[in-house]
């Protein structure tokens, strides 16, 4: 896998960050030569085998290569996991995402599944024994006159969690439950023979087997090719699938959720019968984090956070329950070329998130919280519902002739449903110009009259105040009708989410941000009258953004450095005269954001880079506080000088990586969702 | 190349420069643009330059942080945690590096020359120090050993030893009962609030707790470590791993003053009689390799 020098550095860096300087170097190795095995690395880092090998275990152990060992060959051939060494930066993030959807105990799990890399069910259950007894041993040797301490501990958290954290997870039938939850979610999965093999020899291997069981003779013609390819995608699917053995085990027996309705009412209360309920998973499995599931929970919450930015908080709220239903069953943001291919043309269904209806957001949403908030009021006569309940069956971007005339069709026919009053003319007119009912105000009228059928159907007949319903499905409407198309009304009470062009509208506010951020309001304006006009002459520039022609050209050179716009020389005749020849400025994006990408990385390896330096600079204090008897005691034990120092060093440690997680929403936005 | 080429041309001269002259008139930019203003003043040396401020975290982003500084603490708490970097800035190391041979000489080397000589001298305090590994401890931990290449399997174990220690290590190393995951027991990490406002602490009422249960932590894992029958090692404050041992007696005879920490070679790969010895080794990695158990 080839990735930029500045993500080859920032992986180094953070392994040497958290897993320590030997494997860190190995990596780096791995990185810059690529595929190579035990002598080769010998040899280019001229570390000795043995050294070697425990580098290499420790990286292995912790998912972050990937190994191929040739039938007869000697030595196994060892490639670099970058995804993963990249991801290392998210654990605090993924962390927190777990505390907050699953609770402290589970948090507490993955933690120790992320610090011990791939285990084995039964290491991990005998490992929690062990602390679970040593807890007990401990409360029973502090006595009774510490309970009250250890309540007050509940209350204030962090202070004093050793006490705390022992009694997080109870009793192995605890732990069992809640791998069982993040099984179930995906967030945790199996290890497999193929899991180290690299996505290369995968392929290779599927590719050959299916080419002897299949194609013995070779391939002839195009249909024979494309069934190849949908052979290999379905072998690649059976490989990928079975990381999820575990979770369909699970599901025979029924998941959680569904336990819980069919229970209801009986263990509510205390949890304890849930736990019982859950299967003893198989303690010989070996499971670990799986990255690409955390990853789509990280979009989610990052779409929820753009959703209040751009509409509020209970619409953003309501969203976060939406995609939280949608992409439950998502595993990856971004679909893989080759996998997917074949399950796209096979069932439609699969490849995007099926829709969610308004009463399974309505079923899911908290009671507590008011719906009331965040909707604005207009006249009834304002508003088009024709133009604002508008169904669009397909994705927005699929344009092909003559599916688009059936998605006519079909929404004419399910708007015949609805109201029989408007005749077919009309609605085709309103089909095809989404803007003309609210513009013409007879129309307008009209259509808000024909919907008003539906819409009384469901809404209470006081107008004052809506019922639950009404209201969630105005959230809704607010979202499907943004200019970001936050959801798509596809179907009468069925909504989903278009994520990739949905995500690229993110990523152009990410853009514009750090434009405005680096080059002013101006710079930004600049940029979004190219975006609009396309290519424009230098000369005709000035005249199109009102501006003086210096400044403008000021402007326009600044941001063609920091890279959000680019010239072009179009030569008028052969001489190519400098004077006669036009300058065109344009902006493009997609250059602009692999621009910003590899500046975030740079940031990124900065921002470790300074915390070396930092950690050069006060090296006496930092050894000082690593000493055991000081360890914990800092404030007691060390002087107040030095102790001051350690302290400012601990807040910039602080910034300098919440920096580089701040750093890290941006790339992510940008590269892997 | 370029070099030579401009020298050529102004060496022509005549017509050609001319020439050129009758195009650079007309294309500087103040020629081409009336209005613009040309100020002759030397730009400022160190103009004023407006440092972005970044906004201070929000609560989730904190929390983010705490974790994800818990995590390292603990990662770096773990036997695996790697870390003996000799190199520093004012030991007079240089940033940059020729070779790979330079690079690993900033890593795990103990010479007269990175001793620093005031903190040198064996002190009473030296025996809290933490010894860095240089080598992760695998044989303290299970592994699932089917997800590994097999030639790490006996590294996996804790058996990739070098001959001359391997065996005085066997002995010692066979550890007695099954191999359990440790759990990190550091549950938290001092953030620079809580290190700021120690009053807080104590008014919620388990400030006093604190020393009290640093002593029981330090007691446990004094137990631990009796347990595990270390308990020498723990008192005479050297960590002495099996193969720090196993290095202490190659070093004998080498009596090398340039003592590399990574204890299979020790130095060995700096000591001229030795250093055809190692080298072979390594070349029968490259062809034999089935004789992987006695090469190191």
């Amino acid at each position: 896998m080839l990735v930029t020098k500045s993500v080859a550095e920032l992986c180094a860096l953070l392994i040497d960050e958290l897993h320590g300087e030997l494997p860190s170097r190995i990596f780096a190795i791995l990185l810059s030569k690529g595929r190579s095995t035990l002598p080769q690395l010998a040899q280019y880092t001229s570390m000795t085998p043995r050294q070697l090998r425990h580098g290499l275990a420790v990286l292995q152990q912790h998912n972050l290569l990937f190994y191929h060992v040739d039938s007869g060959a000697e030595f196994a051939a060892y490639e670099a996991n970058a995804d993963h060494a990249y991801n290392l930066a998210r654990t605090g993030k993924i962390l927190e995402m777990i505390d907050s959807s699953f609770g402290a105990p589970a948090k507490d799990v993955m933690q120790s599944l992320l610090l011990s890399g791939q285990t084995r069910i039964s290491d991990l259950v005998a490992a929690y024994q062990v602390k679970i007894e040593h807890a007990n041993k401990a409360a029973a040797a502090i006595g009774d006159d510490h309970d009250f301490g250890a309540e007050t501990n509940g209350v204030n958290g962090d202070l004093h969690p050793a006490k705390k954290a022992g009694a997080l997870v109870k009793s192995t039938a605890h732990l069992n439950s809640i791998i069982c939850r993040l099984v179930e979610a995906e967030l945790i999965d199996v290890v497999h023979t193929k899991t180290f093999e690299s996505h290369q020899d995968v392929l290779k291997t599927v590719e050959k087997e299916v080419m002897d069981k299949h194609f013995p003779a070779g391939i002839k013609g195009n249909k024979a090719k494309i069934e190849l390819q949908e052979r290999i995608a379905e072998g690649l699917r059976k490989v990928r699938g079975e990381s999820k053995s575990l979770k369909r085990k699970l599901e025979q027996n029924g998941t959680a959720a569904k336990r819980r309705k069919l229970f209801a009412g009986i263990g509510m209360a205390n949890g304890v019968h849930e736990e019982d309920m859950d299967p003893a998973l198989d303690p010989r499995q070996v499971i670990r984090v799986n990255y690409e599931k955390c990853l789509v929970d990280l979009r989610n919450r990052r779409l929820v956070h753009f959703a209040t930015d751009m509409l509020g908080d209970t619409t953003a709220y309501v969203y976060g329950v939406l995609l939280k239903l949608l992409t439950r069953d998502l595993p990856r943001c971004r679909p893989d070329a080759v996998m997917d291919a074949g399950e796209e043309a096979k069932e439609e269904s699969e490849k995007g998130p099926g829709p969610v209806t308004t009463e399974q957001i309505l079923d899911s949403l908290k009671t507590s919280v008011d719906l009331s908030l965040g909707i604005g009021k207009a006249e009834r006569r304002l508003v088009s519902s024709t133009a604002a309940e508008k169904i669009e069956l397909y994705p927005p971007k699929k344009k092909v002739l003559i599916e688009e005339a059936e998605v006519d069709g079909e929404a004419s026919a399910d708007e015949e449903e609805s109201d029989n009053n408007n005749n077919s003319s009309e609605e085709s007119d309103y089909e095809s110009d989404y803007k003309a009912p609210a513009t013409n105000g007879t129309n307008g009228v009209n259509g808000t009259n024909g919907a008003k059928v539906k819409f009384d159907e469901s809404a209470a007949p006081k107008e004052r105040r809506l019922d639950r319903p009404t209201q969630l499905r105005q959230h809704l409407l607010i979202l499907s009708e943004s200019t970001q198309r936050f959801v798509r009304h596809c179907g009468p009470n069925e909504w989903t989410v278009d994520f990739t062009p949905l995500m690229n509208s993110l990523r152009e506010t990410e853009l514009d941000s750090v434009i405005e951020r680096t080059a002013g309001r101006q710079g930004l304006r600049l940029v979004r009258i190219l975006r609009a006009k396309g290519k424009l002459d230098e000369k005709a520039l000035p005249n199109v953004a009102l501006m003086r022609k210096p400044e403008l050209q000021q402007k326009m050179m600044e941001m063609q450095t920091a890279g959000f716009v680019h010239v072009q020389e179009v030569p008028r005749d052969l001489k190519a005269d400098v004077k006669k020849s036009f300058f065109l400025w344009f902006c493009d994006v997609d250059r602009s954001l692999d621009r910003l990408l590899d500046t975030s990385y740079q940031t990124m390896v900065h921002c470790i880079q300074v915390l070396e330096a930092l950690r050069q600079k006060e090296r006496d204090v930092l050894e000082t506080t690593k000493r055991s008897d000081v360890r914990g005691r800092e404030k007691d034990t060390m002087r107040k000088e030095y102790y001051e120092r350690y302290s400012r060093f601990l807040e910039c440690e602080r910034k300098l990586f919440a920096q580089v997680m701040r750093v890290d929403d941006l790339v992510s936005v940008l590269r892997d969702f | 190349m370029s070099g030579r080429g401009g020298r050529g041309g102004r060496g022509r001269g005549g017509p050609m420069a001319n020439g050129r002259r009758a195009v650079a008139q007309n294309s500087v930019p103040w020629a081409m643009d009336s209005d613009i203003v040309l100020d002759g003043k030397p730009s400022e040396l160190f103009p004023p330059y407006n440092l972005p401020k970044a906004p201070l975290l929000s609560k989730k982003e904190d929390k983010q942080v705490s974790y994800f500084l818990l995590f390292r603490e603990q990662c770096q708490d773990s036997a695996l945690y790697t870390q003996a970097r000799s190199w520093t800035q004012a030991s007079g190391g240089t940033a940059r590096t020729y070779g790979q041979d330079q690079v690993n000489r900033r890593y795990g080397q103990v010479t007269k020359a990175t001793v620093d000589p005031f903190t040198a001298v064996p002190t009473y305090s030296h025996r809290f120090k933490t010894v860095p590994r240089t080598l992760p401890d695998l044989g303290s931990r299970p592994f699932a050993k089917e997800f590994f290449p097999p030639e790490l399997h006996a590294t996996l174990e804790g058996e990739d030893e070098p001959p001359a220690a391997a065996a005085a290590a066997a002995a010692k190393r066979r550890r007695v009962g099954p191999k359990t995951l440790g759990l990190s027991n550091i549950t938290s990490y001092k953030t620079a609030e809580e290190l700021f406002l120690p009053e807080v602490a104590q008014q919620k009422g388990v400030g006093g707790d604190a020393n009290l249960d640093k002593a029981l932590q330090l007691l446990n894992s004094m137990e631990k470590r009796n347990e595990d029958g270390d308990e020498e090692a723990f008192l005479s404050g050297e960590d002495d791993d099996d193969w720090v041992k196993g290095n202490g007696d190659d070093d004998e005879d080498a009596a090398a003053d340039e003592d590399d920490q990574y204890e299979d070679e020790s130095g060995d790969d700096y000591n001229a009689e030795a250093y055809f010895d190692g080298n072979q080794d390594d070349e029968d990695g490259d062809e034999g390799g089935d004789e992987g158990g006695d090469f190191f």
